[in-house]
């Protein structure tokens, strides 16, 4: 194309501030712009004619329409569930939430059904996200079925990237970001959210309660061997530690207590566990209380209490979860320290139509934070909302499963009052332990054996 | 019939309950007398305004002679909105500008100019549109200030800004351009200053009567005397939830008019419209549990923690909706006479309209709660 030809073609610039559009083939009459005035010989106090900005505050203008597309933000798969009856509304796209779908469904082939998500709603299994390495899954390979396809086949009106603002109880409407929802029945399956103490900013702490988060740590710790101190040797923080140092990065795992899981094993077994770590690059620092979290040439830098200092290139919270109270509050639910409080047989909270399962919801106080009482939940709430079927959540026993690979642990029963632990066996190999109770009555059963210890990808250092 | 100051959460102390009495007899007297001119035919309320500053209407929100009562504040914009939104737009433009002065730590804007502006002996407005649309991350800031001895100079253009006159004056937000790091200043606008033009705006729908102008400066001097805050974001950070819970009363206040005039037709038309969706009870079910989560919400309304702010902007979205729904209801309601364009019912549909399109819109609403929703990670 020849010079000659470029400058033959009329520009269009945009108002910033009101959106008019001056077309230079048009000019602009009223002001005295002649039909072909080009937009560098306008005068710089000629005013927008609509609004009165200035030339300064106009923009090149890209003239081509946007393709009409269908709104991929929500898919009306289920064209029975509108707005003005989004039928039976759940709210949280993990497992709880598509549990409690797939309930509905089985009872009811017609029932409307719409999903609220914040995420994007992709089906996974969370525990697997503190096993991945060990199980050698790859971050992107973690999805188990696209929320879209899950919709699909239960026919489910999905909003996902939809956040849930406030329940307005008395109309039964659920206010979200893309608009009024109005619901017969309301399930609140939108989890816990991880606890966020100001020692531990987020914009420099990680923390892994979802797919999409975990996906992006993965994707910053990239193809080098990197170093990763992770704060709180809980459930979730010792199995990262042990799962992320199998990949070949160097971890210090720290906790206020003097060892890991601490509040869920026997000495004896956090010893056993610590023997474990031995060959892996994974260091455990107990008795440590985090001070800040900052910044320092290129790396960042915990510092304890007690004034030492940890380099890392990346820093992961596992210091617990809450149940956020923003949803429940707006609709005057009951609310106790461990969640939402709902009936334990049928899961209704106090507003006979609102419903709540899996992590946010409380029984009898505590709160829920276990997978496998999810899908009993669900089927309880599909019972109670529908008016058919006779499924009521009873409480189980549920045997905890603490999946550090080097050394998973098993323990079967709760300490529901004093007693002791006492040695069965303890190898090279295999730990077996039991609490027993004053009476001599046993409570607890702790199965223990040696898994993969060493780093199954070595790295080479950043 | 009022339903926002009978409600048992809405006791308003004694001054606050004699001063939305006297509100209410300003907007039932000689606003509804007037509402149809400032619609049609562009009359400025200004009388109006400076009954409704004489009464108290522009102090409760203020700490000037006691407590703040962002509820008292947001009451009396409810009143004036369900007669005339317009007025209660005009209302909140000048209630909130007091806000700025009051923040200001200025004492050019204190003292004896803060109390003249409560009893609106001044008239005062906001030109925050722009940078509240900027630090949503949606516009770049028109204003640009340059530094000089004693002050800053400003210039650029405004498009729209309302409730002004030319003794009037109006809070605005420019970048500092210099080679330091990028910095904004907040400053009051006098618009008979020197370098301060009003320039004529094009017809709007339900704001004809609101004296909203263009406002261009050029070489437009700031000095101390001006300046409301210095930096900006901190300030707006602190005023935030203040400034969109006293928008809250014009949602609150069309919503109501627009059920007035469904009951006004029920012994006359019930039976028909018993078969229209938005029911005058079940809409005033909904606006009174607004009311009350909105006068809840302004007990603190210079909370700053996240899971309020989303509380504030859902609750000035929801009563943006509620506005249109019961608007839009009030004329099937109504039928031909509510779309006579004499008619009230008409107008507060395109008042609606405003209320749920001002900044910030539904839909900057909306992005922003969605923005503090999502949970901050490392980059």
């Amino acid at each position: 194309m020849s010079a000659t030809v470029v400058a033959l073609v009329w520009r269009t610039f945009i108002c910033k501030a009101c959106g008019l559009i001056y077309d230079e083939a048009k000019g602009d009459a009223d002001s005295g712009l002649a039909p072909g005035t080009r937009f560098e010989d306008i005068p710089d106090d000629w005013a927008c004619p609509l609004c009165g900005v200035t030339k300064a505050d106009f923009e090149p203008h890209d003239a081509q329409p946007l393709p009409r597309r269908a709104n991929l933000n929500a898919r009306a798969v289920q064209p029975r569930a509108s707005r003005r009856d989004a039928g039976i509304v759940i709210v949280g796209g993990g497992r709880a939430g598509w549990q409690t779908a797939q309930a509905l469904r089985e009872l009811d082939a017609d029932v409307p059904i719409t999903l609220v998500s914040a995420c994007s709603g992709d089906v996974y299994d969370k525990p697997t996200l503190s096993v991945a390495c060990a199980r050698a899954i790859a971050p992107e390979r973690l999805v188990r079925e696209s929320a879209a396809q899950a919709a699909q086949r239960l026919r489910v009106r999905l909003l996902p990237h939809t956040h849930a603002a406030s329940i307005a109880a008395a109309a039964r409407q659920l206010r979200t970001t893309r608009g009024t929802l109005h619901y017969r029945h309301l399930v609140l399956a939108h989890g816990a959210a991880p606890h966020s103490p100001a020692t531990l900013p987020p914009e420099l702490c990680w923390r892994i309660n979802d797919l999409a988060t975990y996906q992006r740590l993965r994707a910053a710790l990239g193809e080098r061997r990197r170093h990763v101190v992770i704060v709180g040797a809980g459930l979730v923080g010792s199995e990262l530690a042990n799962d992320l140092a199998l990949e070949g990065h160097g971890i210090t795992l720290l906790d206020v207590q003097s060892r890991p899981l601490a509040a869920q094993l026997p000495a004896l077994a956090s010893g056993r566990l610590l023997d474990a770590w031995h060959g892996l690059p994974l260091r455990f620092v107990g008795s440590v209380q985090v001070a800040s979290v900052q910044r320092c040439d290129g790396m960042i830098c915990v510092t304890t209490a007690c004034g030492q200092t940890f380099e890392a290139d990346q820093v992961i919270a596992a210091t617990g979860l809450h149940t956020p109270g923003q949803l429940a509050r707006s609709a005057g639910l009951a609310f106790d320290a461990g969640g939402i409080a709902v009936d334990t047989a049928t899961l209704r909270s106090s507003d006979p139509h609102i419903h709540a399962l899996g992590d946010c919801a409380s029984i009898a106080g505590q709160a829920q934070r276990y997978i496998e009482p999810i899908a009993r939940q669900a089927q309880a709430i599909a019972s109670a909302v529908l008016g058919t079927g006779d499924a009521r959540f009873t409480p189980g026993a549920v045997p905890l499963r603490v999946k550090t690979s080097s050394m998973p642990f098993t323990l079967h029963g709760a300490i529901a009052g004093k007693g002791r632990w006492t040695t069965d066996l303890d190898t090279a190999d295999e730990l077996r332990m039991t609490f027993r109770f004053r009476n001599g009555d046993a409570g607890i059963r702790l199965e223990a054996r040696r898994g993969s210890v060493s780093a199954r990808h070595p790295r080479p250092a950043a | 019939m009022s339903a926002v100051l009978d409600h048992p959460i809405a006791t308003p102390t004694r001054d606050a309950e004699a001063m939305l009495g006297a509100v209410r007899e300003i907007a039932d007297g000689p606003l509804a007398e007037l509402a149809d001119d400032i619609d049609r035919r562009g009359v400025y309320p200004e009388a109006v305004l400076r009954r409704l500053g004489e009464v108290g209407a522009f102090q409760a929100h203020l700490a000037l002679n006691g407590e703040r009562d962002y509820g008292a504040a947001i009451q009396a914009i409810t009143e004036v909105s369900r007669v005339c939104g317009a007025t209660g737009f005009m209302m909140w433009c000048h209630g909130v500008c007091g806000l700025y002065m009051e923040e200001s730590d200025n004492p050019a804007l204190l003292g004896d100019a803060l109390h003249r502006h409560a009893r609106a002996h001044t008239l005062g407005a906001t030109g925050m549109s722009n940078p509240m649309k900027t630090f949503a991350g949606i516009e770049t800031l028109l204003l640009r200030a340059r530094p000089v001895a004693g002050g800053y100079v400003v210039n650029g253009t405004l498009p729209w800004v309302s409730n002004l006159g030319p003794d009037h004056y109006f809070g605005a937000v420019a970048v500092v351009e210099t080679d330091a790091a990028p910095h904004e200043i907040m400053f009051m606008v006098r618009c008979d200053a020197p370098g301060v033009e009003l320039r004529p705006c094009p017809s709007f729908s339900a704001m004809e009567g609101t004296n909203t102008w263009a406002v261009r400066l050029t070489d437009h001097f700031i000095g101390a005397a001006e300046l409301i805050a210095d930096p900006v974001r901190p300030f707006i950070g602190r005023i935030r939830a203040a400034f969109i819970l006293l928008q809250c009363g014009m949602g609150l206040g069309v919503a109501q008019g627009a059920i007035d005039s469904m009951w006004a037709v029920e012994r006359q038309l019930g039976h028909v419209n018993e078969y229209l969706d938005d029911r005058p009870a079940d809409l005033q079910q909904e606006l009174d549990a607004l009311t009350e989560r909105t006068l809840a919400l302004a007990r603190t309304p210079f909370g700053t923690d996240t899971p309020f702010l989303i509380d504030v902007l859902d609750a000035r979205a929801h009563a943006s909706e509620l506005a249109l729904r019961a608007a839009q209801s009030a004329l099937l309601h109504q039928g031909a006479r509510g779309y006579l364009m004499s008619s009230s019912v008409q107008r507060r549909v395109r008042e609606s309209h405003f209320v749920a399109i001002v900044t910030p819109a539904i839909k900057h609403l909306r992005k922003e709660i969605a923005r503090l929703s999502t949970p901050v990670m490392p980059a």
